[in-house]
Protein backbone atom coordinates (compact mmCIF):
# COMPACT_ATOMS: atom_id res chain seq x y z
CA UNK A 1 0.00 0.00 0.00
CA UNK A 2 1.17 3.46 -0.76
CA UNK A 3 1.59 6.09 2.23
CA UNK A 4 0.29 8.22 0.00
CA UNK A 5 -3.45 8.45 -1.34
CA UNK A 6 -5.11 11.39 -3.11
CA UNK A 7 -8.88 11.07 -1.49
CA UNK A 8 -10.06 12.91 -4.46
CA UNK A 9 -9.08 10.98 -7.23
CA UNK A 10 -9.91 7.67 -5.45
CA UNK A 11 -13.44 8.71 -4.47
CA UNK A 12 -13.77 9.67 -7.92
CA UNK A 13 -12.78 6.17 -9.62
CA UNK A 14 -13.81 3.76 -6.96
CA UNK A 15 -16.47 5.77 -4.86
CA UNK A 16 -19.05 2.59 -5.59
CA UNK A 17 -17.15 0.26 -3.98
CA UNK A 18 -18.53 0.43 -0.76
CA UNK A 19 -21.92 0.15 -2.59
CA UNK A 20 -21.05 -2.95 -4.00
CA UNK A 21 -20.01 -4.31 -0.65
CA UNK A 22 -23.61 -3.34 0.32
CA UNK A 23 -25.23 -5.03 -2.78
CA UNK A 24 -22.89 -8.54 -2.55
CA UNK A 25 -22.83 -8.52 1.35
CA UNK A 26 -26.26 -6.61 2.73
CA UNK A 27 -23.96 -4.87 5.07
CA UNK A 28 -23.08 -1.40 4.99
CA UNK A 29 -20.09 -0.65 6.10
CA UNK A 30 -20.39 3.29 5.60
CA UNK A 31 -22.35 2.68 9.64
CA UNK A 32 -18.76 1.89 10.74
CA UNK A 33 -17.32 5.07 12.70
CA UNK A 34 -13.95 3.65 13.59
CA UNK A 35 -14.29 2.52 17.39
CA UNK A 36 -11.72 -0.18 16.62
CA UNK A 37 -13.76 -2.47 18.73
CA UNK A 38 -13.90 -5.12 16.17
CA UNK A 39 -10.18 -4.98 15.81
CA UNK A 40 -9.31 -5.43 19.77
CA UNK A 41 -10.90 -8.52 19.64
CA UNK A 42 -9.87 -10.17 16.79
CA UNK A 43 -7.42 -12.94 18.01
CA UNK A 44 -6.07 -13.65 14.47
CA UNK A 45 -4.76 -9.74 14.28
CA UNK A 46 -3.78 -9.60 17.78
CA UNK A 47 -1.46 -12.75 17.23
CA UNK A 48 -0.16 -10.93 14.19
CA UNK A 49 -1.97 -13.16 11.46
CA UNK A 50 -3.12 -9.70 9.48
CA UNK A 51 -0.80 -7.29 8.03
CA UNK A 52 -4.61 -4.72 8.44
CA UNK A 53 -6.27 -4.27 11.48
CA UNK A 54 -10.15 -5.06 10.28
CA UNK A 55 -11.29 -1.51 11.13
CA UNK A 56 -8.77 -0.04 9.04
CA UNK A 57 -10.41 -2.47 6.24
CA UNK A 58 -13.87 -0.98 6.64
CA UNK A 59 -12.25 2.51 6.43
CA UNK A 60 -10.60 1.61 3.39
CA UNK A 61 -14.16 0.37 1.93
CA UNK A 62 -15.28 3.80 2.75
CA UNK A 63 -12.63 5.51 0.47
CA UNK A 64 -12.82 3.32 -1.85
CA UNK A 65 -9.40 1.57 -1.31
CA UNK A 66 -10.35 -1.16 -3.80
CA UNK A 67 -7.35 -2.19 -5.00
CA UNK A 68 -5.64 -2.23 -1.94
CA UNK A 69 -8.74 -3.97 -0.07
CA UNK A 70 -8.28 -6.60 -2.49
CA UNK A 71 -4.25 -7.12 -2.08
CA UNK A 72 -4.69 -7.38 1.57
CA UNK A 73 -3.51 -10.80 3.75
CA UNK A 74 -6.36 -10.03 5.97
CA UNK A 75 -9.41 -10.77 3.79
CA UNK A 76 -7.86 -14.10 3.42
CA UNK A 77 -6.68 -14.98 7.21
CA UNK A 78 -9.84 -13.64 8.58
CA UNK A 79 -11.32 -17.35 10.04
CA UNK A 80 -14.77 -15.94 10.23
CA UNK A 81 -15.23 -15.95 13.94
CA UNK A 82 -17.71 -13.20 13.93
CA UNK A 83 -16.68 -11.86 17.46
CA UNK A 84 -16.09 -8.49 15.27
CA UNK A 85 -19.91 -8.73 14.26
CA UNK A 86 -21.20 -9.96 17.67
CA UNK A 87 -19.31 -7.00 19.27
CA UNK A 88 -19.71 -3.87 16.95
CA UNK A 89 -21.75 -1.12 17.89
CA UNK A 90 -23.21 -0.10 14.52
CA UNK A 91 -24.34 -3.94 13.92
CA UNK A 92 -21.74 -4.02 11.26
CA UNK A 93 -21.35 -7.38 10.28
CA UNK A 94 -17.87 -7.63 9.49
CA UNK A 95 -17.13 -11.33 9.13
CA UNK A 96 -19.68 -10.89 6.23
CA UNK A 97 -17.60 -8.11 4.68
CA UNK A 98 -14.41 -9.98 4.64
CA UNK A 99 -16.16 -13.01 3.35
CA UNK A 100 -17.43 -11.24 0.69
CA UNK A 101 -14.93 -8.93 -0.37
CA UNK A 102 -12.68 -12.40 -0.37
CA UNK A 103 -15.20 -13.80 -3.09
CA UNK A 104 -14.33 -10.26 -5.21
CA UNK A 105 -10.51 -11.00 -4.90
CA UNK A 106 -10.94 -14.66 -5.96
CA UNK A 107 -13.31 -13.90 -8.78
CA UNK A 108 -11.04 -11.20 -9.95
CA UNK A 109 -7.70 -13.50 -9.55
CA UNK A 110 -6.07 -11.38 -7.00
CA UNK A 111 -4.73 -13.89 -4.47
CA UNK A 112 -1.50 -12.78 -3.80
CA UNK A 113 -2.35 -11.01 -0.21
CA UNK A 114 -1.89 -14.75 0.92
CA UNK A 115 -1.85 -17.05 -1.27
CA UNK A 116 -1.52 -20.36 0.97
CA UNK A 117 -5.18 -19.37 1.98
CA UNK A 118 -5.93 -19.95 -1.56
CA UNK A 119 -4.26 -22.81 -2.14
CA UNK A 120 -5.57 -24.33 0.97
CA UNK A 121 -9.61 -23.97 -0.47
CA UNK A 122 -8.68 -24.91 -4.13
CA UNK A 123 -7.18 -28.14 -3.02
CA UNK A 124 -9.55 -27.98 -0.21
CA UNK A 125 -12.43 -27.91 -3.19
CA UNK A 126 -11.32 -29.94 -5.34
CA UNK A 127 -11.03 -32.81 -2.29
CA UNK A 128 -14.81 -32.38 -2.46
CA UNK A 129 -15.61 -32.33 -5.58
CA UNK A 130 -13.98 -35.06 -6.51
CA UNK A 131 -14.69 -37.35 -3.37
CA UNK A 132 -18.12 -36.19 -1.96
CA UNK A 133 -16.28 -35.78 1.54
CA UNK A 134 -12.84 -34.27 2.86
CA UNK A 135 -10.03 -36.91 2.14
CA UNK A 136 -7.72 -35.85 4.67
CA UNK A 137 -4.38 -37.98 3.67
CA UNK A 138 -4.78 -36.66 -0.09
CA UNK A 139 -5.25 -33.08 1.34
CA UNK A 140 -2.31 -33.10 3.48
CA UNK A 141 -0.21 -34.35 0.34
CA UNK A 142 -1.25 -32.18 -2.22
CA UNK A 143 -1.04 -29.08 0.13
CA UNK A 144 2.68 -30.27 1.01
CA UNK A 145 3.46 -30.29 -2.60
CA UNK A 146 2.21 -27.31 -3.67
CA UNK A 147 2.69 -24.72 -0.21
CA UNK A 148 6.12 -26.64 0.30
CA UNK A 149 9.01 -23.82 1.36
CA UNK A 150 6.69 -21.57 2.33
CA UNK A 151 4.84 -21.51 5.96
CA UNK A 152 4.58 -25.25 5.71
CA UNK A 153 8.01 -25.98 6.49
CA UNK A 154 6.95 -26.66 9.89
CA UNK A 155 3.95 -28.67 9.19
CA UNK A 156 5.46 -31.80 11.20
CA UNK A 157 3.52 -31.11 14.54
CA UNK A 158 6.08 -32.94 16.80
CA UNK A 159 6.47 -36.53 16.61
CA UNK A 160 3.74 -38.18 18.55
CA UNK A 161 0.87 -35.59 17.14
CA UNK A 162 2.53 -36.95 14.05
CA UNK A 163 2.33 -40.62 14.90
CA UNK A 164 -1.47 -40.01 16.38
CA UNK A 165 -3.00 -37.74 12.98
CA UNK A 166 -1.34 -40.66 10.72
CA UNK A 167 -2.82 -43.27 12.69
CA UNK A 168 -6.28 -41.62 12.86
CA UNK A 169 -6.15 -40.73 9.54
CA UNK A 170 -8.21 -42.90 7.13
CA UNK A 171 -5.55 -44.10 4.31
CA UNK A 172 -8.37 -44.50 1.51
CA UNK A 173 -10.34 -41.85 -0.20
CA UNK A 174 -13.83 -41.57 1.41
CA UNK A 175 -16.53 -44.57 0.12
CA UNK A 176 -20.07 -43.13 -1.05
CA UNK A 177 -22.65 -44.27 -3.13
CA UNK A 178 -22.68 -40.70 -5.04
CA UNK A 179 -19.33 -39.03 -4.55
CA UNK A 180 -20.47 -36.51 -7.53
CA UNK A 181 -23.01 -34.77 -5.62
CA UNK A 182 -20.62 -31.82 -4.77
CA UNK A 183 -19.21 -31.28 -8.30
CA UNK A 184 -22.70 -31.13 -9.84
CA UNK A 185 -24.02 -28.33 -6.94
CA UNK A 186 -20.91 -26.50 -7.81
CA UNK A 187 -21.78 -26.56 -11.43
CA UNK A 188 -25.58 -25.68 -11.25
CA UNK A 189 -24.08 -22.66 -8.85
CA UNK A 190 -21.88 -21.18 -11.48
CA UNK A 191 -25.00 -21.82 -13.93
CA UNK A 192 -27.18 -19.87 -11.80
CA UNK A 193 -24.71 -16.99 -10.67
CA UNK A 194 -24.02 -16.61 -14.44
CA UNK A 195 -27.63 -15.83 -15.18
CA UNK A 196 -26.88 -12.31 -12.99
CA UNK B 1 -37.15 -40.16 19.62
CA UNK B 2 -35.36 -40.23 16.36
CA UNK B 3 -33.65 -37.50 14.90
CA UNK B 4 -30.90 -37.29 11.41
CA UNK B 5 -27.11 -37.44 12.14
CA UNK B 6 -24.92 -35.20 9.99
CA UNK B 7 -21.28 -36.92 11.37
CA UNK B 8 -19.21 -34.42 9.00
CA UNK B 9 -16.34 -35.56 7.45
CA UNK B 10 -14.30 -34.76 10.95
CA UNK B 11 -16.00 -37.31 12.78
CA UNK B 12 -15.68 -39.99 9.95
CA UNK B 13 -12.25 -38.85 9.88
CA UNK B 14 -9.67 -38.54 12.59
CA UNK B 15 -12.24 -37.57 15.11
CA UNK B 16 -13.72 -40.51 15.83
CA UNK B 17 -13.85 -39.90 19.91
CA UNK B 18 -16.41 -37.24 19.03
CA UNK B 19 -18.81 -39.30 16.96
CA UNK B 20 -18.01 -42.42 18.92
CA UNK B 21 -19.10 -40.47 22.36
CA UNK B 22 -21.59 -38.51 20.65
CA UNK B 23 -23.33 -42.17 19.65
CA UNK B 24 -22.57 -43.25 22.84
CA UNK B 25 -24.46 -40.50 25.03
CA UNK B 26 -27.36 -40.67 22.73
CA UNK B 27 -27.44 -44.26 23.41
CA UNK B 28 -27.34 -43.90 27.36
CA UNK B 29 -30.25 -41.08 26.52
CA UNK B 30 -32.64 -43.30 24.06
CA UNK B 31 -32.34 -41.59 21.22
CA UNK B 32 -32.45 -42.67 17.93
CA UNK B 33 -29.82 -41.53 14.89
CA UNK B 34 -30.96 -41.88 11.38
CA UNK B 35 -27.25 -41.33 9.41
CA UNK B 36 -28.16 -38.74 6.42
CA UNK B 37 -27.51 -41.28 3.78
CA UNK B 38 -24.81 -40.33 1.26
CA UNK B 39 -24.86 -37.11 3.07
CA UNK B 40 -21.31 -34.63 1.70
CA UNK B 41 -18.70 -32.78 3.27
CA UNK B 42 -20.71 -29.06 4.44
CA UNK B 43 -17.77 -27.30 2.04
CA UNK B 44 -16.55 -25.61 5.20
CA UNK B 45 -14.66 -22.30 5.05
CA UNK B 46 -13.89 -23.23 1.35
CA UNK B 47 -17.04 -23.30 0.30
CA UNK B 48 -18.37 -19.70 0.86
CA UNK B 49 -14.95 -18.44 0.06
CA UNK B 50 -16.05 -19.56 -3.72
CA UNK B 51 -18.82 -17.80 -3.23
CA UNK B 52 -22.10 -17.13 -1.14
CA UNK B 53 -24.57 -19.61 -2.86
CA UNK B 54 -22.24 -22.30 -3.21
CA UNK B 55 -21.66 -21.86 0.54
CA UNK B 56 -25.16 -22.46 0.98
CA UNK B 57 -26.20 -25.35 -1.33
CA UNK B 58 -23.65 -27.50 -0.80
CA UNK B 59 -24.80 -27.90 3.05
CA UNK B 60 -28.52 -27.93 1.37
CA UNK B 61 -27.53 -31.13 -0.30
CA UNK B 62 -26.89 -33.22 2.61
CA UNK B 63 -30.24 -30.97 4.59
CA UNK B 64 -32.47 -31.43 2.39
CA UNK B 65 -32.43 -35.73 3.06
CA UNK B 66 -33.23 -35.20 6.43
CA UNK B 67 -36.13 -32.81 5.63
CA UNK B 68 -37.85 -35.09 3.43
CA UNK B 69 -37.05 -37.58 6.13
CA UNK B 70 -39.07 -35.26 8.27
CA UNK B 71 -36.73 -35.13 10.97
CA UNK B 72 -34.49 -32.59 12.81
CA UNK B 73 -30.70 -32.85 12.48
CA UNK B 74 -27.95 -33.13 14.61
CA UNK B 75 -24.82 -31.95 13.84
CA UNK B 76 -22.20 -32.15 16.46
CA UNK B 77 -19.56 -30.74 14.14
CA UNK B 78 -20.10 -26.86 15.55
CA UNK B 79 -18.50 -25.52 12.13
CA UNK B 80 -20.87 -28.20 10.01
CA UNK B 81 -24.35 -27.16 12.48
CA UNK B 82 -23.09 -23.12 11.18
CA UNK B 83 -23.56 -23.77 7.91
CA UNK B 84 -26.07 -25.38 8.10
CA UNK B 85 -27.84 -23.09 10.49
CA UNK B 86 -27.46 -20.42 7.64
CA UNK B 87 -28.89 -22.19 4.75
CA UNK B 88 -32.19 -21.70 6.99
CA UNK B 89 -31.72 -18.40 8.09
CA UNK B 90 -31.05 -17.55 4.52
CA UNK B 91 -34.13 -19.43 2.81
CA UNK B 92 -36.27 -18.31 5.72
CA UNK B 93 -35.21 -14.81 5.23
CA UNK B 94 -35.29 -14.65 1.13
CA UNK B 95 -37.59 -16.67 -1.12
CA UNK B 96 -34.58 -15.92 -3.82
CA UNK B 97 -32.39 -17.26 -2.36
CA UNK B 98 -34.38 -20.39 -0.96
CA UNK B 99 -35.26 -20.52 -4.96
CA UNK B 100 -31.42 -20.29 -5.77
CA UNK B 101 -30.28 -22.65 -3.66
CA UNK B 102 -33.28 -25.34 -4.72
CA UNK B 103 -32.13 -25.25 -8.25
CA UNK B 104 -28.59 -25.43 -7.09
CA UNK B 105 -29.20 -28.75 -5.33
CA UNK B 106 -32.07 -29.90 -7.93
CA UNK B 107 -33.98 -30.34 -5.17
CA UNK B 108 -36.91 -27.98 -3.28
CA UNK B 109 -35.70 -26.97 0.32
CA UNK B 110 -37.96 -25.39 2.90
CA UNK B 111 -36.44 -24.69 5.80
CA UNK B 112 -38.24 -26.80 8.02
CA UNK B 113 -35.95 -29.28 10.03
CA UNK B 114 -34.66 -27.83 13.07
CA UNK B 115 -30.48 -28.09 13.17
CA UNK B 116 -28.96 -28.82 16.92
CA UNK B 117 -25.54 -28.44 17.40
CA UNK B 118 -24.53 -31.17 20.37
CA UNK B 119 -24.69 -28.65 23.03
CA UNK B 120 -28.11 -27.70 22.73
CA UNK B 121 -29.48 -30.65 22.11
CA UNK B 122 -28.07 -32.43 25.30
CA UNK B 123 -28.93 -29.20 27.48
CA UNK B 124 -32.34 -29.22 26.42
CA UNK B 125 -32.95 -32.80 28.26
CA UNK B 126 -32.55 -30.88 30.90
CA UNK B 127 -29.75 -30.71 33.42
CA UNK B 128 -31.89 -32.61 36.00
CA UNK B 129 -32.64 -35.48 33.50
CA UNK B 130 -28.58 -35.57 32.91
CA UNK B 131 -27.64 -35.86 35.81
CA UNK B 132 -29.73 -38.36 36.67
CA UNK B 133 -28.28 -40.38 34.15
CA UNK B 134 -24.88 -40.37 35.92
CA UNK B 135 -23.82 -43.52 36.83
CA UNK B 136 -20.21 -42.45 37.78
CA UNK B 137 -20.08 -38.53 38.86
CA UNK B 138 -16.76 -36.60 37.92
CA UNK B 139 -16.30 -35.87 41.89
CA UNK B 140 -13.65 -33.47 41.86
CA UNK B 141 -12.64 -32.87 38.26
CA UNK B 142 -11.88 -29.62 37.40
CA UNK B 143 -13.18 -28.75 33.77
CA UNK B 144 -12.49 -25.78 31.57
CA UNK B 145 -15.51 -25.85 29.16
CA UNK B 146 -14.16 -24.09 25.77
CA UNK B 147 -16.67 -23.11 23.43
CA UNK B 148 -14.82 -22.15 20.69
CA UNK B 149 -16.11 -19.21 18.04
CA UNK B 150 -18.59 -21.04 15.93
CA UNK B 151 -21.11 -22.29 18.26
CA UNK B 152 -22.00 -18.69 19.90
CA UNK B 153 -21.35 -16.41 16.78
CA UNK B 154 -22.50 -14.75 14.75
CA UNK B 155 -25.97 -14.39 17.23
CA UNK B 156 -28.03 -13.33 14.47
CA UNK B 157 -27.56 -16.98 13.95
CA UNK B 158 -26.50 -19.22 16.65
CA UNK B 159 -28.46 -17.92 19.33
CA UNK B 160 -28.90 -20.64 21.48
CA UNK B 161 -26.54 -19.16 24.36
CA UNK B 162 -25.09 -16.16 25.45
CA UNK B 163 -21.97 -15.24 22.79
CA UNK B 164 -20.45 -13.59 25.51
CA UNK B 165 -20.35 -15.92 28.30
CA UNK B 166 -22.21 -19.05 27.38
CA UNK B 167 -22.52 -21.45 30.26
CA UNK B 168 -24.82 -24.54 28.65
CA UNK B 169 -21.70 -27.02 28.62
CA UNK B 170 -20.72 -25.93 31.89
CA UNK B 171 -24.33 -26.56 33.13
CA UNK B 172 -23.92 -29.85 31.96
CA UNK B 173 -20.38 -30.41 33.50
CA UNK B 174 -21.37 -29.39 36.67
CA UNK B 175 -24.72 -31.81 36.00
CA UNK B 176 -21.68 -34.81 35.41
CA UNK B 177 -20.63 -34.09 38.98
CA UNK B 178 -17.52 -32.46 38.07
CA UNK B 179 -16.72 -28.71 38.83
CA UNK B 180 -16.70 -25.86 36.36
CA UNK B 181 -13.63 -23.71 36.41
CA UNK B 182 -14.77 -20.00 35.90
CA UNK B 183 -12.33 -18.33 32.96
CA UNK B 184 -12.41 -15.67 30.25
CA UNK B 185 -11.45 -17.23 27.32
CA UNK B 186 -14.58 -19.72 26.72
CA UNK B 187 -14.76 -18.20 23.41
CA UNK B 188 -11.77 -17.22 22.23
CA UNK B 189 -11.24 -17.95 18.87
CA UNK B 190 -8.31 -21.12 18.70
CA UNK B 191 -7.29 -19.90 14.46
CA UNK B 192 -9.81 -22.97 12.76
CA UNK B 193 -8.59 -23.29 9.52
CA UNK B 194 -5.64 -20.55 9.42
CA UNK B 195 -3.71 -23.85 10.49
CA UNK B 196 -3.08 -25.04 7.59
CA UNK B 197 -2.18 -21.47 5.98
CA UNK B 198 -0.85 -19.88 8.77
CA UNK B 199 1.02 -21.96 11.18
CA UNK B 200 2.61 -19.48 13.80
CA UNK B 201 -0.43 -17.28 13.77
CA UNK B 202 -2.41 -20.57 15.13
CA UNK B 203 -0.33 -21.75 17.76
CA UNK B 204 -0.02 -18.41 19.04
CA UNK B 205 -3.93 -18.25 19.10
CA UNK B 206 -4.51 -21.71 21.14
CA UNK B 207 -1.59 -21.12 23.36
CA UNK B 208 -3.45 -18.42 24.85
CA UNK B 209 -6.26 -20.55 25.19
CA UNK B 210 -4.43 -23.16 27.11
CA UNK B 211 -2.87 -20.83 29.04
CA UNK B 212 -5.92 -19.21 30.54
CA UNK B 213 -7.02 -22.89 30.92
CA UNK B 214 -3.68 -23.85 33.09
CA UNK B 215 -4.23 -20.60 35.15
CA UNK B 216 -7.66 -21.07 35.70
CA UNK B 217 -6.38 -24.77 37.19
CA UNK B 218 -8.03 -26.94 34.90
CA UNK B 219 -7.39 -30.44 35.10
CA UNK B 220 -9.01 -30.60 31.81
CA UNK B 221 -10.24 -28.89 28.00
CA UNK B 222 -13.43 -29.89 26.86
CA UNK B 223 -14.63 -28.91 23.45
CA UNK B 224 -17.69 -29.52 21.22
CA UNK B 225 -16.04 -28.71 18.22
CA UNK B 226 -13.18 -30.56 16.19
CA UNK B 227 -11.27 -27.26 14.69
CA UNK B 228 -11.01 -26.21 18.69
CA UNK B 229 -9.72 -30.11 19.49
CA UNK B 230 -7.10 -30.36 16.91
CA UNK B 231 -5.91 -26.86 17.52
CA UNK B 232 -5.46 -27.21 20.91
CA UNK B 233 -5.14 -30.88 21.05
CA UNK B 234 -2.72 -31.56 18.22
CA UNK B 235 -0.58 -28.34 18.82
CA UNK B 236 0.15 -28.38 22.21
CA UNK B 237 3.80 -30.03 21.60
CA UNK B 238 4.13 -27.12 19.86
CA UNK B 239 2.95 -24.62 21.75
CA UNK B 240 5.58 -26.05 24.59
CA UNK B 241 7.91 -25.80 22.36
CA UNK B 242 7.27 -22.20 20.95
CA UNK B 243 6.95 -20.65 23.93
CA UNK B 244 8.81 -22.98 26.55
CA UNK B 245 6.16 -24.02 28.01
CA UNK B 246 5.46 -27.27 30.27
CA UNK B 247 1.44 -27.21 29.38
CA UNK B 248 0.30 -31.23 29.62
CA UNK B 249 -4.11 -30.37 29.44
CA UNK B 250 -5.67 -33.23 28.01
CA UNK B 251 -8.23 -31.72 25.61
CA UNK B 252 -10.96 -33.72 24.67
CA UNK B 253 -14.76 -33.57 23.78
CA UNK B 254 -17.52 -33.02 26.34
CA UNK B 255 -19.26 -36.42 25.51
CA UNK B 256 -16.63 -38.23 26.27
CA UNK B 257 -16.59 -37.41 29.84
CA UNK B 258 -20.65 -37.95 29.10
CA UNK B 259 -20.81 -40.93 28.04
CA UNK B 260 -18.12 -42.02 30.63
CA UNK B 261 -20.02 -40.50 33.24
CA UNK B 262 -23.08 -42.34 31.65
CA UNK B 263 -21.56 -45.91 32.12
CA UNK B 264 -19.36 -46.19 29.11
CA UNK B 265 -15.54 -47.66 28.84
CA UNK B 266 -13.02 -45.15 27.91
CA UNK B 267 -11.76 -47.40 25.40
CA UNK B 268 -15.64 -47.75 23.63
CA UNK B 269 -15.46 -43.75 22.96
CA UNK B 270 -11.75 -43.51 22.57
CA UNK B 271 -10.76 -41.28 25.61
CA UNK B 272 -7.82 -43.71 26.37
CA UNK B 273 -6.61 -43.48 22.97
CA UNK B 274 -7.70 -41.01 20.70
CA UNK B 275 -6.17 -37.88 22.01
CA UNK B 276 -2.39 -36.71 21.53
CA UNK B 277 -2.49 -35.14 24.51
CA UNK B 278 -1.72 -37.51 27.66
CA UNK B 279 -5.37 -38.36 28.82
CA UNK B 280 -3.88 -41.20 31.47
CA UNK B 281 -3.80 -38.51 34.19
CA UNK B 282 -7.67 -37.56 33.68
CA UNK B 283 -8.50 -41.13 33.58
CA UNK B 284 -6.70 -42.04 36.90
CA UNK B 285 -8.55 -39.02 38.11
CA UNK B 286 -12.31 -39.81 37.60
CA UNK B 287 -11.91 -43.74 37.84
S1 LIG C 1 -16.53 -2.32 15.66
FE1 LIG C 1 -17.93 -1.68 14.00
S2 LIG C 1 -18.01 0.58 14.18
FE2 LIG C 1 -16.24 -0.10 15.39
S3 LIG C 1 -14.50 0.07 13.96
FE3 LIG C 1 -15.27 -2.04 13.82
S4 LIG C 1 -16.75 -2.01 12.15
FE4 LIG C 1 -16.39 0.10 12.74
S1 LIG D 1 -14.41 -12.65 11.92
FE1 LIG D 1 -12.41 -12.22 11.02
S2 LIG D 1 -12.06 -10.03 11.39
FE2 LIG D 1 -13.73 -10.69 12.74
S3 LIG D 1 -12.73 -11.18 14.68
FE3 LIG D 1 -12.89 -13.09 13.52
S4 LIG D 1 -10.98 -13.27 12.37
FE4 LIG D 1 -11.14 -11.14 13.10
Amino acid sequence: MSSMLNLSAQQREHGDFADRVFEESGVDVRKCYQCGKCSAGCSVHICGGMDVSPNRIMRMVQLGMEDEVLRTRTIWACVLCSTCTARCPRDIDIARVMDTIRIMAKKRGITEGFNNANVFHDIFMNSIIKYGRVYEAGLFVALKLKQSGTMFADLPIGIPAMISAAFRMPKLPPKMKNSDQVRKVVENCKKIEGEN
Amino acid sequence: MRYAYYPGCSLHSMETSYDRSVKAVCKHLGVELWEIPDWVCCGASSGHSMGHLVGLAIPAKSLVKAEKEGLDVLAPCAACWQRMVWVNHEINSSPEMKDKISRAIEEEINGTSKIFSIIDFLAAFGMDKLAQAVKKPLKGLKVASYYGCYYVKPPKVAHVDDPENPHLMDDMMKALGAEAVDWPFKTECCGASMIFQDVDTTVSMSKKIVEMAYKAGADVIVTACPVCEMNLDMRMEQINKKFKTNYKIPVVYFTELMAYAMGSVPQEIGLDSGHCTDTQLLLAKIS
